[in-house]
């Protein structure tokens, strides 16, 4: 059972009060009707699933149920950040030194 | 210390409160709107017997008693800017938790630590697998608040957990 | 009886004569013994037999590394355990153990015919000799296999006692309470910091228990221990648990730990739990786990009477036994000549320490020569005799790295030692990685992915001086992390026993070592030469080898057997050990039972049983019930000498004919708020709302961005910035994250706001051509005449006194309502609404009458008729699209190029030829059944009833292409003959013009 630092709650809180989301930073396009059958099948279907640092999605569902982003290693099954939904990615370089 | 003394002879006691009026408020920005609402997540402020809990960044617990109940939708109706209230008084059962042992009963089925929770605050958790709304009230008072039909699975693993603390094991 | 007890030795309560039984027979021990250590005391080694070749087998270890001495014990009904520890299991007045594989007793066991047909069931056994013919595969080969497979007997009645589970959150978590873990746990503790000290045993002490000679700060080591423990009984911030096994270690310093409540007293306290499950997440945890000994691997290494010198030495100091009274000693370590030498002054008469090393220190010759103990070095085993306890020993010398002239030596128990290796296993668990040390040959914790250190034994520090001070400086660091200060402590210890010693693989022999019962797992009766064969075979990787001949697969998970088998793999393969490497070790660390993992989740609480308000009402009548997502809802009333089918029809013709009373209070609710309310609904749901009039309802039908179908409800807009939508009952928690997630990620410009509301309203259904009737006389402030309140209204009103949110709404072709009221005044509504009603012949209906009704209307159940694939086209839903709309969930989907493509499954009415036939739901269609197995098939039945009201049986099905079949016959094969049916275009099989809801 992982923790999770919430970015709303700004606490480190028991896994159990989260579900996970998928994967992060997928749009849905603003006018889906000027995408072609593959752009959309893309959109709709194809993720990342990477060996490594992940963007994901969880939800604080039994807490503040705030959706936000974070940032794991899916290896050492580690996260390395969380922050809130609508804010850019963090710099990878930066917390892969962290961790270490 | 030994910990199959420290609760031995501590009790416990689980109480189901009466009905009182509970609003779920929701609103972006709550400065300006005249309720005190605290702003931090897990925080909360009283003002007479209604009380505000912040269980969100835009979400508020209001409780009040029922004999406050008009008076408190229709100061809410008042609020001008955009904002959902909705009334969940019968949506949930809230529990008095009393005792010395009363973080060891939480213990059985919170997994958040609860010895931190600062008394005056709160929070949405889980307890075993229902969601619930865990209140401090004072530092061996809470009180639990679930929906009224995962009310009866609390309740019995909270009774199961008594005794145990009674057993002294 | 030979009595092996030494008077006032050990920690054992001498005055405390404890009674228990064995195989039937009773037995006296002491209190503060283990079962092993009370048979023992009463000469007896004899504790089992082995598990593939049924050999008698005694007790090896004193600890939790236990392979052999695994026994069945009963505390009374429901109370029964199999492979319970001899070695971990206290002694408890009244104690029933039974010994475990065999037949018909433990001195004669007919199985023990396996023993001499070992060459049948060497490595790889299974694999080789199931393989034909096939036929015998589920007949024969399997049963015959589970029949003889399996450790013990699995209890037959429900377990009667209770598991308790809780989580604790602590600075420092220090697992195992010898020496190392002490003084980490004195010095946090000391420290301010909160800390947990958990050990297996049943009491703290580790290795200090079994060394009662060592003196630390000039105190003998046990009184140095009861001041230990003074001092943390008094610290408030320390909490020490004894029985309590650290089973896991998993991520972000979460530790799983199984603590033993009961099965050690005498008599439980009543509500006591058996054993509680903790869950602890420590900011820092130490490892204290201590080192494992191992066994030498030679013929004959498993007879009862051969056991490891070291648990010889803790039975010896700590429970006042003695395993023997001419023990012989063999060793590659210098520990065994302690256990020896303590033997010795104890009065045993040690028969010779056989040490494989040609040399030693000369204090240890000296010291065994002044007991007149005969020390022989450079020596080598090769046997041993006794059949059902130890009596000789032989015993080669080397020559030029071969065994030479053999000697046997006449003993009555053999105490063995290969060596020390750490306990790796929950350091393991973490992902840690091992090193090989070259100099201490073992593997060492090497790179940590958690913040957790490891002292002590664990990390290859054999004496207790070095452990207590590597302990308290990693209970200093510890602290000191957590932000506390702290100060190691230092400790003076003298009389420490430490010593050196070589690693082995089996020992040479003189004879055919082919024919050799050199046992390295004695759990799973693994031998040195099925590791040899298994390479020989081709294994080449340490996982491999282990599989195919189960070395340390069994419950002790290779505690003993690991590293031995590792050694002798790595000789086989030619290899270095740390080039072929050491197998995972995965939790539970010990064997740990279901019942701790269960916890609370048992009986009533098993899992949650969400009930209505109105529960109680159709608990009373006698209510079938079934489960829906976790709601139990009532089925249907059966009156007396009713069946199902006779209940429902007469609840059908109930509700058609006058009035039925439903409660519909599991359907999920979202109440949906704000000035943006209109256009998150347009975007969420695929039919119009911007047009809805307050006061009205419309069906809602969601999609997945796939284009699927979700979910479905009747949705009221109850002012321009409000909707009551309504979900399926199974569905409403999915839609409500699905709804938030839009709103919070996609849209959070929009001001709409949403709140469950399930639990909040109860609601009662009236369906039928009297419900009018029934409601009217209740309702205030409404007018809900057919005109005032059409089909499909909803609005604000008082019924019978109670502030209610009414619809007209049917979900059976019915004029219906449905009265929304506060949960607490449910079950009042319903009781007035039934009482009410009882001119009209009013009939409460259950879930089962309500999916009639539905089906004879062609009204669809998501989840039933639907399966996560059909489209609304696909499930002649095309109408509840809003055409105009730009863009709603799904919308884009609908014309991706396989959404549209002929051969997609669509949902149709299929009426048997037969009209007595009820199809069986799930059931399979095929458009030829004459065409050849595995015939193709073109759909399945989705829902299938018998319909009072046409007299005959209905369904539903999706088949391929279904529209096109109009009138055609399809075919369900089933297993006693094939069903003939006809497709129908349309679902709707009553009341096509919807006559009925207007009313």
């Amino acid at each position: 059972m992982l923790l999770i630092h919430c970015p709303y709650c700004e606490q480190d809180l028991p896994e159990l009060e989260f579900a996970y989301a998928g994967e992060a930073h997928i749009a849905r396009p603003t006018d889906p009707s000027k995408l072609s059958d593959e752009e959309w099948r893309d959109f709709l279907f194809i993720r990342t699933n990477p060996k490594g640092v992940h963007f994901e999605r969880w939800r604080h569902l039994n807490g503040c149920a705030r959706f936000f982003n974070a940032v794991r290693e899916t290896v050492g099954d580690k996260f390395l950040a969380t922050y809130k939904t609508g804010e850019p990615r963090p710099d990878i370089t930066s917390l892969m030194g962290d961790a270490k | 210390m030994n910990a199959m003394t420290s609760t031995a002879s501590a009790g416990v006691t689980i109480a189901e409160l009466p009905p009182t009026t509970r609003i779920a408020l929701r609103i972006a920005d709550p400065a300006g709107i005249g309720f005190g609402l605290p702003t931090t997540v897990g925080a909360r402020s009283a003002e007479g017997a209604r009380t505000a809990l912040c269980l969100g960044p835009d979400e508020w617990l209001l409780e009040a008693p029922e004999a406050e109940r008009d008076a408190l939708l229709a100061s809410l109706s008042g609020i001008a800017a955009p904002h959902s209230a909705v009334e969940v008084s019968d949506r949930e059962i809230t529990y008095a938790l009393e005792g010395p042992a009363v973080l060891d009963l939480l213990a059985t089925g919170c997994p958040r630590d609860l010895a931190r929770m600062p008394v005056g605050s709160g929070a949405r958790t889980v307890f075993d697998t229902a969601q619930v709304v865990l209140v401090r009230e004072a530092d061996d008072r809470f009180h639990l608040t679930v929906w009224r039909s995962f009310a009866p699975h609390v309740r019995a693993l909270l009774d199961i957990a008594e005794r145990e603390l009674a057993a002294g094991l | 009886m030979t009595t092996y007890r030494l008077p006032n030795r050990g920690r054992v309560d001498h005055g405390k004569p404890v009674r228990f039984s064995f195989d039937g027979k009773s037995y006296q021990g002491l209190a503060g013994d283990t079962l092993a250590s009370a048979l023992l005391a009463n000469g007896v080694h004899l504790m089992g037999r082995s598990f593939k070749y049924h050999r008698p087998r005694g007790v090896v270890s004193a600890g939790s590394d236990e392979p052999n001495a695994l026994f069945g014990t009963r505390r009374g009904a429901g109370r029964f355990e199999p492979n319970t520890r001899a070695t971990i299991q206290e002694l408890r007045e009244g104690l029933d153990a039974t010994s475990q594989n065999r037949w018909p007793s433990l001195a004669f066991d007919m199985g023990a015919i396996n023993d001499n047909l070992g060459s049948l069931f060497s490595a790889g056994f299974y694999y080789k000799t199931f393989m034909w013919p096939r036929a015998f595969w589920d007949r024969v080969y399997e049963p015959v296999i589970r029949n003889a497979a399996g450790l013990g007997v699995s209890p037959s009645e429900p377990d009667a006692d209770s598991y308790a589970s809780r989580f604790a959150h602590v600075d420092v978590l220090v697992v195992g309470a010898g020496p190392a873990g002490l003084a980490a746990a004195l010095a946090a503790g000391r420290s301010g910091a909160s800390v947990m000290l958990v050990d297996e045993n049943s009491e703290v002490g580790g290795t200090l228990l079994s060394e009662p000679a060592v003196t630390i700060d000039d105190k003998p080591a046990w009184d140095w221990l009861a001041a230990t423990t003074a001092e943390f009984d008094a610290l408030p911030n320390v909490t020490v648990m004894t029985r309590t096994t650290a089973i896991g270690y998993y991520h972000q310093n979460l530790v799983g730990l199984c603590q033993r409540l009961t099965d050690h007293l005498d008599t439980p306290p009543e509500g006591a739990p058996r054993e509680r499950m903790w869950k602890v997440r420590a900011r820092e945890v130490v490892l204290a786990q201590g080192a494992l000994e191992k066994p030498l691997v030679f013929d004959g290494n498993d007879r009862p009477g051969v056991l490891l010198a070291g648990a010889a030495q803790t039975y010896l100091n700590r429970y006042g036994v003695k395993v023997g009274d001419r023990p012989a000693i063999v060793t590659a370590h210098d520990s065994a000549w302690y256990t020896a030498f303590d033997l010795a002054e104890a009065g045993a008469k040690p028969a010779a320490i056989v040490d494989v090393r040609a040399t030693v220190d000369h204090a240890l010759t000296d010291r065994a020569r002044a007991l007149g103990i005969e020390a022989l070095l450079g020596r080598t085993v090769t046997g041993t005799s006794g059949r059902l306890r130890v009596k000789s020993l032989r015993v080669n010398r080397m020559d030029g790295g071969k065994a030479g002239e053999a000697r046997d030596i006449a003993c009555d128990a053999v105490l063995m030692c290969g060596g020390w290796t750490p306990c790796l296993h929950l350091f393991s668990h973490t992902q840690g990685k091992l090193t090989w040390d070259e100099a201490l040959q073992v593997y060492l914790p090497g790179k940590k992915t958690e913040t957790v250190q490891i002292a002590g034994a664990g990390r290859g520090l054999w004496s207790i001086a070095a452990s207590l001070e590597d302990g308290a400086n990693a209970g200093t660091l510890a602290a000191r992390d957590v932000g506390c200060q702290a100060e190691a402590p230092a400790f003076t210890v003298s009389a420490d026993r430490t010593g050196s010693g070589v690693t082995c693989k089996e020992l040479p022999t003189d004879r055919d070592a082919g024919k050799a019962k050199a046992f390295i797992d004695f759990q799973n009766d693994v031998t040195a030469k099925d590791i040899r064969l298994a390479v020989r075979e081709g294994m080449r990787s340490i996982e491999h080898v282990k599989r195919y001949t189960t070395n340390g697969m069994a419950t002790d998970q290779g505690k003993m057997s690991n590293v031995n088998g590792l050694m002798i793999a790595a000789d086989a393969l030619g290899k270095a050990p740390p080039q072929v490497g050491l197998t995972t070790f995965r939790p539970p660390y010990s064997p740990t039972t279901f019942g701790s993992f269960a916890g609370y989740h048992k009986d009533a609480t098993f899992e949650v049983t969400r009930k209505t308000p109105i529960d109680g009402w159709a608990e009373a009548q006698g209510a079938a019930y079934e489960p829906v997502s976790l709601w139990r809802r009532a089925w249907y009333f059966p009156k007396p000498g009713e069946d199902m089918h006779a209940a429902v029809s007469r609840e059908c013709r109930g509700a058609r004919a006058s009035v039925g009373i439903f409660d519909a209070s599991t359907l999920g609710k979202i109440e949906v708020v704000g000035p943006d309310a209109v256009t998150f609904m347009e975007r969420m749901y695929t039919n119009p709302w911007a047009k809805l009039a307050p006061g009205r309802c419309r069906y809602g039908l969601l999609l997945g961005e796939d284009g699927f179908i979700r979910d479905d409800g009747v949705i009221g807009r109850l002012s321009a910035d409000r909707f009551h939508v309504t979900t399926t009952t199974g569905g409403a928690a999915r839609v409500l994250n699905m709804m938030e997630d839009y709103l919070q990620t996609e849209w959070p410009d929009l001001k709409v706001w949403l709140t469950s509301t399930t639990e909040q309203w109860a609601v009662v259904a009236l369906q039928g051509p009297n419900a009018r009737k029934v409601l009217e006389p209740f309702v205030e402030g409404l007018d809900i005449s057919a005109e005032a309140f059409p089909h499909m209204a909803v609005a604000e009103c008082t019924v019978a006194g109670f502030p209610a949110r009414l619809f007209r709404v049917s979900f059976t072709g019915e004029l219906g309502f449905e009265v929304n009221v506060p949960a607490r005044h449910g079950r009042a509504l319903w009781e007035k609404l039934w009482e009410a009603g009882q001119q009209y012949d009013i009939v409460p209906y259950g879930t089962e009458t309500m999916h009639v009704l539905r089906a004879e209307k062609g009204y669809i159940i998501v989840g039933q008729d639907t399966d996560g694939t059909l489209t609304p086209d696909d499930a002649g839903l095309t109408w509840a699209i809003g055409k105009a709309k730009p863009d709603f969930v799904g919308k884009r989907s609908l014309t991706r190029p396989d959404m549209v493509a002929k051969g997609r499954k669509q949902l149709v009415g299929l009426l048997t030829d037969d009209p007595k036939v009820v199809l069986q739901e799930g059931a399979q269609i095929v458009a030829d059944p004459a065409q050849p197995k595995p015939m193709t098939m073109i759909g399945h039945v989705t829902s299938s009833y018998w319909s009072d009201a046409l007299g005959r049986s209905i369904a539903m099905a999706v088949v391929v292409d279904g529209r096109d079949r109009d009138g055609q016959t399809l075919h369900v094969p089933m297993p006693d003959g094939t069903i003939t049916a006809k497709v129908v275009k349309g679902t709707v099989f009553l009341d096509p013009e919807n006559a009925r809801i207007s009313v």
